[in-house]
């Protein structure tokens, strides 16, 4: 081979897997190549021929049908096609010219030789569709971890300050305090025979000490917040921030089986990047004011930015920002009732859709409902009104726009008493119309945000026990489910849709994202799962056997990998001033990039395909 | 000259070479012609193509000197790089400026080139008894046989498909304005849908007519029987 074969060599060499090919095993197989032009309608391969090689089309374009003749691809520049080489998704596949077109033939046995000579070269050849894919989750999540101050990569063990300072709980508040300033710390654990029973923090010195007018001899038991969440040193610093946000607090103690360790704070934290989240919270529920939540609110997609910046995962990011509407919703709640009085009956604040799922990105809109106690009457419908009203508007204010389908707490069909609520889901399921499907993603992904527990679990548990029961609602939920499709791949600057069509972008949302949420949605109602989030879904689902685990294994990696797609091209709108959409030019993406997304539309249709055979849902649509 | 002009008329290019062979002194040449031709009536499928670009320092055969000769096979109407070869040659004089722009091989690189006669014997052996692709054939073979005159004393000849003529015969035939910028390498490539190369590498340009010849021949693919002869150069242009 000679090196001013560079035009078919840098061709090669920019390309997955060939990219990954230390140069002499590129040389080699440069020398084994060969070069045909097709002509237009022509077969791949050629009459006669074994097709025992890699196709990679240099100009021009082929069309791949399966046995049964439906177009599976269209291939363009740059991408390749495999009949025969015994790769593991064998179908037999057959192809045509659909331009003239120059084809360059590598040998499947020369590349069957080249394997050793890269795992990542042997990976393409040797693994399947899925494990290709989570190869490449790895990979990402490495990527995101070059950035070493990433607080997914580094657990709280690298954190946490392991100069413990402690005192036992009958310490006097006074020696707490004498402690806390000798040793200048904020925070204080208190322990019994070298085990955590407390903490106190200076608030609660201000709080449950000084505001009390307590005597100074006070033991300090009475003042520490006793039994206080912990971690372990082993818990990724990144949940310890989400724990830090969920439960609202500043300090985490670090106890081992093996005993006490230390403690982590936010300043700790803060030390990296991304520890907005807790003090965004603590903002929140302090503030007095909507312009002060709207400003806290306007803060969210700088957030987004940093968290996916630190390579936090999808399902991270989508916590946080869930973790940081729910704040606000909650916040919303008490600033009514400060205004309105307190509320005549017990109520249960739920959102639905995204926000319930905990997938929410930045300003998505709003999906709501109240489910009010069983005692209610005509006469508390103001104050109900009042109070959603002055939710639904606060949040609008905040970027969480109204709902374009009214699927709010402001709009009295979606405040009802629970025993309405029962036979709203009822009918939903006894008699699953289209009109009421098209409330499904909202309505049967309802997460509890604020209020009564009780109330929302009465009504889950409900609802669960009929859905797992309904064989033809399940089939309806089933033939929703694959109202959206994942498009066969790309080509050129297209996304191929199914039919043969095509469009101008990928629709992250709803050719990505919604398919699975959809598909999870399904498993969980049909084996009672209360969770809604799509990933613990789809563990859950898969752990009681509504999905095998393989299955769900899939789905999580194309979930994975299509959300951190998303976040990414977020993060760079936000960056860039602009609004964030779904809306994903192809353009935008690497070769490896649209193998693997190919890859995840690939999962995605086969387990659209199971579902609707284990249904028959095709009956629906 | 008038008597070879004469002769070839009505000779077979097989005829020519039996004839040669009588009159080439024994070497390189001689070893070559010794090698049957591919025969005119064959399909044009069955045979073996070598396609050569040189780079020169100008466009007389008779003065201007090789500079690199690109060259690279087709067997089954597919080309194999595998047999793909490129040579400096170092040249006698210094490199003109007006042609060291166009192919950029500077005259320390070419220092550095192997001899013209060890290019020459190079592609006589390759050549022998395959089928010469090239891009207006008339200035490699110009050279090749101008070569072999002065280095062997003898004539040399070859069965041959010239990309440019076919590629003229291709757009006169469907009656399009033919402008002669229309017949470069690189606009006929464009015309059907090749991709662009960097041009003025002799083996980049040799694979680039290499598949330049298959594009313009794959229409004639489902055709049962295409004799070489009727793709074939016949010295005129």
């Amino acid at each position: 081979m000679e090196i001013e074969l560079e035009e078919i060599r840098d061709f090669l060499a920019q390309r997955p897997p060939f990219d990954h090919l230390p140069d002499a095993a590129l040389d080699l197989l440069l020398g084994e190549m060969s070069i045909r032009y097709l002509r237009r309608t022509s077969q791949v391969p050629p009459e006669g021929d074994t097709g025992d090689f890699l196709y990679l089309v240099r100009k021009g374009a082929l069309e791949v049908h399966d046995s049964t003749g439906k177009l599976m691809e269209k291939l363009g520049e740059g991408d390749y096609f495999i009949p025969y080489c015994d790769n593991p998704d064998s179908e037999r596949l057959q192809a045509n010219a659909e331009e003239d077109t120059l084809v360059y033939l590598a040998p499947c046995d020369v590349l069957k030789r080249l394997r050793s000579s890269s795992p990542e070269f042997d990976h393409f050849f040797s693994a399947g569709t899925n494990e290709r894919l989570r190869l490449a989750i790895h990979q990402i999540t490495d990527d995101g971890g070059l950035n070493n101050s990433s607080l997914m990569n580094i657990s709280a063990a690298e954190l946490f300050e392991s100069r413990v300072v402690q005192t036992s709980p009958d310490s006097t508040v006074l020696q707490a305090a004498q402690i806390m300033t000798e040793h200048g710390v904020s925070s204080l654990l208190i322990t019994a025979d070298d085990r955590l029973v407390g903490i106190v923090t200076d608030k609660d010195l201000r709080r449950r000490f000084i505001c009390q007018r307590l005597a100074y001899d006070t033991p300090i038991e009475q003042v520490m917040t006793p039994n206080p969440i912990y971690i372990s040193s082993d818990t990724p610093a990144f949940e310890a921030l989400l724990r830090m946000t969920r439960e609202g607090v500043h300090h985490l103690p670090v106890v081992d089986p093996d005993g006490l360790k230390g403690l982590i704070s936010t300043t700790d934290l803060i030390r990296y990047q991304s520890a907005h989240g807790p003090y965004l919270v603590r903002e929140i529920l302090r503030a007095e004011r909507i312009d002060d939540l709207k400003n806290s609110a306007a803060r969210l997609p700088r957030l987004q930015i940093q968290l996916a910046e630190s390579g936090a995962t999808a399902h991270h990011i989508g916590q946080v920002v869930s973790s940081v509407t729910d704040a606000i919703t909650q916040r919303l709640l008490v600033l009514a009732e400060q205004q309105l009085g307190p509320a005549p009956l017990a109520y249960a604040w739920v959102s639905g859709g995204s926000q319930a799922r905990q997938e929410q990105t930045s300003y998505s809109d709003q999906d709501n409902a109240l489910i009010l106690a069983d005692g209610y009457q005509s006469e508390h419908e103001a104050y109900f009104a009042a109070l959603a009203n002055f939710v639904c508007d606060g949040l609008d204010a905040c970027g969480f726009y109204y709902c374009p389908g009214e699927a709010m707490a402001s709009n009295p069909k979606w405040r009802q008493p629970l025993a309405r609520w029962r036979s709203y889901f009822s009918t939903w399921i006894e008699k699953p119309e289209p009109m009421a499907l098209m409330l499904s993603s909202i309505f049967f992904d309802l997460r509890l945000v604020a209020g009564d527990a009780e109330l929302f679990d009465q009504l889950q548990q409900g609802v669960l026990e009929q859905t797992q029961k309904n064989k033809i609602f399940l089939a309806y939920m089933a033939a929703n489910a694959l109202q959206h499709r994942p498009p066969l791949g790309f080509f050129r600057q297209l996304v191929l849709i199914s039919d043969g069509d095509h469009d101008n972008t990928f629709d992250i949302k709803h050719r990505g994202l919604v398919t699975i949420v959809d598909l999870a949605r399904v498993y969980a109602l049909s084996c009672g799962c209360t969770e809604v989030n799509t990933l613990d879904r789809l563990r859950f689902s898969a752990a009681h056997g509504a999905l095998s685990q393989e299955g769900a294994a899939n789905l999580i990696d194309a979930l994975e990998f299509i959300s951190i797609l998303r976040i990414r091209h977020q993060a760079k709108q936000l960056k860039q001033g602009q609004a964030a959409d779904n809306y994903l030019p192809p353009n935008e993406l690497s070769a490896l990039e649209r193998g693997h997304l190919r890859d995840a539309f690939k999962v995605i249709a086969e387990m659209q395909s199971a579902l609707d055979s284990r249904y028959q849902a095709s009956r629906f649509y | 000259m008038a008597w070879w002009t004469f002769w070839r008329q009505w000779q077979s290019l097989e005829q020519q070479r039996q004839a040669l062979l009588k009159h080439t002194p024994a070497g390189p040449l001689r070893d070559y012609l010794a090698v049957p031709f591919a025969d005119p009536n064959s399909d044009f499928r069955t045979l073996t193509y070598t396609a050569l670009d040189f780079e020169t320092t100008g466009l007389e055969p008779q003065q201007d000197e090789l500079l690199s000769l690109g060259v690279v096979d087709m067997r089954d109407m597919a080309i194999h790089l595998g047999t793909a070869q490129h040579e400096i040659i170092a040249p006698q004089n210094d490199i003109p400026e007006a042609s060291a722009v166009i192919h950029a091989i500077t005259d320390d690189q070419a220092a550095l080139g192997i001899s013209c006669r060890r290019a020459i014997e190079l592609l006589l052996q390759r050549l022998a008894g395959k089928v010469l692709i090239a891009h207006y054939a008339r200035l490699e073979l110009g050279f090749i046989n101008a070569c072999c005159r002065r280095l062997y004393g003898g004539q040399f000849l070859i069965p041959t498909v010239d990309t440019l003529l076919l590629g003229r015969r291709w757009i006169d035939n469907r009656n399009l304005y033919l402008q002669q910028s229309d017949l470069r390498l690189n606009a006929l490539r464009n015309r059907f849908n090749l991709p662009r190369y960097k041009a003025h590498n002799a083996l980049t340009d040799a694979l680039a007519t290499a598949e330049l010849f298959q594009a313009l021949t794959v229409q004639r693919l489902p055709e049962r029987h295409v004799p070489l002869k009727e793709l074939e150069y016949r010295g005129k242009y």
